[in-house]
């Protein structure tokens, strides 16, 4: 590729590429992503609507915030359960909305440590049970 | 506050950016292309269903770790490498280093470097960065991907060295302790190429190497069957261009930066069939850049149906063919 077909204007995400300079000599240059630069507002419809989607499951007998979180972060139960060292069967039942709503507020800051997020938004999601 | 002296720079890769930029910091001039060549980092696999994914995937470059470690045994370079169980010893000793102005990379999942704009940071426990300060709580970091130096909270750093999962860091951190005066690059150049041409042609695994470019292009027209619905798989489609260009490849899923080591492999090597090698390989790059580009397209129209994806899966053979002869000639241009 040749330098001058390497250059996308975009200062939000800068990548660097190898390119074939003008003296014919491959070496890097600075530059936009193109992706960012021409599907970023696609991108966002889509995670727009998966969140949407995913908050109508978020509800009393279907799935809870830990589901809701899980699916948005494109993570596996497995995964999940490694990061959070917690059985795979035990993190299958806090996908649900019933056993989440009984878990204690320490297991939900395990959770929302992987996650990157406060407690307070996964409550805000579903509340546990009094 | 603790400031140690470290030349910034942005880098294709976060790796080979980061051993570069050590190597450049402690007086040796080597490229970026270099390390990466040496280290043979050039690879692809194919993964069509592992626990660890969601969904299909495919990687374009060699095992996470590989490239320090082969640069170091190729060229003589001796690096102080250390894990920690417990994380308050993990920061401290990463403390204790900035205080001796030793500029220290860590292994980090990439979710957690908050100062990456939210739709770039996916969890990936195999990013590498640069710490060179540390003010109040606040570390200071040279990150490959990031155009200049950047802050992070000691809290995040802290989440981002401990996140457990596939690949953990463990909170792994490496310096270089041995630089040798005249490393010998023909010799290192050498023993990359080859094992590169071993690992893309002869490991008998069937979704590793060529095998593994040809079995994702046989393979892609599946992928509706694992998709919740149309907007995932067009996600997922356009993730390819994200997987070749900018999760940190220099383009064309590393063909470009590979091409480069190639030019400099011929000079290092006074061997001007590297140079025709090095333009061949740009080729390959422009085809699979050609590929990244439909895969943007095909996902942003939604135009996801069979005789699509089969478009994209001979794509993607033809990769797979190129690619082939190009590491027979090339290995046997290196026996001779």
């Amino acid at each position: 590729m040749k330098e001058k077909d390497g250059y996308v204007d975009c200062p939000e995400q800068q990548v660097v590429l190898y390119v074939e300079k003008e003296d014919g000599t491959y070496g890097p240059m600075q530059t936009g992503s193109y992706l960012t630069r021409n599907f970023l507002d696609d991108y966002e419809l889509k995670r727009k609507h998966l969140e949407e989607s995913l908050k109508s499951e978020v509800q009393p007998g279907k799935f809870s915030p830990v589901y809701f979180y899980m699916v948005l972060e494109d993570l596996t139960i497995s995964e999940l359960s490694a990061r959070v060292n917690m059985r795979q069967g035990k993190v299958k039942k806090h996908l649900e909305a019933k056993h989440y709503q009984q878990l204690k507020t320490d297991v939900l800051e395990l959770y929302a440590d992987v996650f990157n997020i406060k407690v307070a938004e996964m409550l805000r999601l579903m509340p546990l049970s009094q | 506050m603790t400031t140690v002296p470290y030349q910034h720079k942005m880098a294709a890769h976060c790796e080979s950016g980061t051993v570069t930029s050590l190597l450049n910091n402690a007086g040796l001039n080597i490229t970026e292309p270099l390390v990466f060549g040496i280290s043979s980092g050039i690879f692809f696999g194919y993964f069509h269903k592992m626990k660890s994914f969601t969904f299909p995937t495919f990687i374009v470059r060699n095992k996470p770790g590989d490239m320090r470690k082969n640069v170091s045994r190729r060229l003589g370079i001796k690096f102080h490498t250390e894990k920690f169980r417990d994380a308050s010893e993990g920061m401290k000793k990463l403390d204790q280093l900035l205080e001796q102005g030793i500029p220290v990379a860590v292994q980090v999942d990439f979710f957690y470097m908050d100062y990456i704009p939210e739709w770039e940071r996916v969890h990936i426990n195999v990013h590498f960065i640069v710490v060179v300060g540390k003010n109040g709580s606040k570390y200071s970091i040279s990150d490959s991907y990031f155009p200049k130096l950047v802050e992070l909270e000691a809290e995040s750093l802290r989440k981002a060295r401990f996140a457990k999962g596939n690949m953990a860091p463990k909170g792994f951190l490496f310096y270089p302790i041995h630089i040798p005066k005249n490393p010998d690059y023909p010799k290192a150049i050498s023993k990359g190429i080859k094992k590169a041409c071993f690992n893309m042609l002869r490991i008998p695994i069937p979704f590793l190497g060529v095998k593994g470019i040809r079995l994702m292009g046989k393979k892609i027209v599946d992928w509706p069957l694992f998709s919740r619905d149309n907007e995932h798989l067009s996600h997922e489609i356009m993730k390819i261009n994200i997987l070749l260009e900018d999760q940190g490849t220099g383009g064309a899923g590393f063909r470009f930066m590979y091409a480069s080591f190639l030019q400099q492999a011929a000079e290092l090597m006074k061997r001007p069939a590297l140079t025709d090698f090095s333009a061949k390989m740009m080729e390959i790059g422009d085809g699979w850049r050609e590929i990244s580009l439909f895969s943007a397209r095909i996902g942003k129209n939604r135009d996801l149906g069979k005789e699509r994806l089969l478009e994209l899966g001979e794509m993607i053979t033809g990769r797979a063919v190129v690619e082939e002869e190009f590491f027979r000639q090339l290995n046997k241009s290196m026996k001779s």
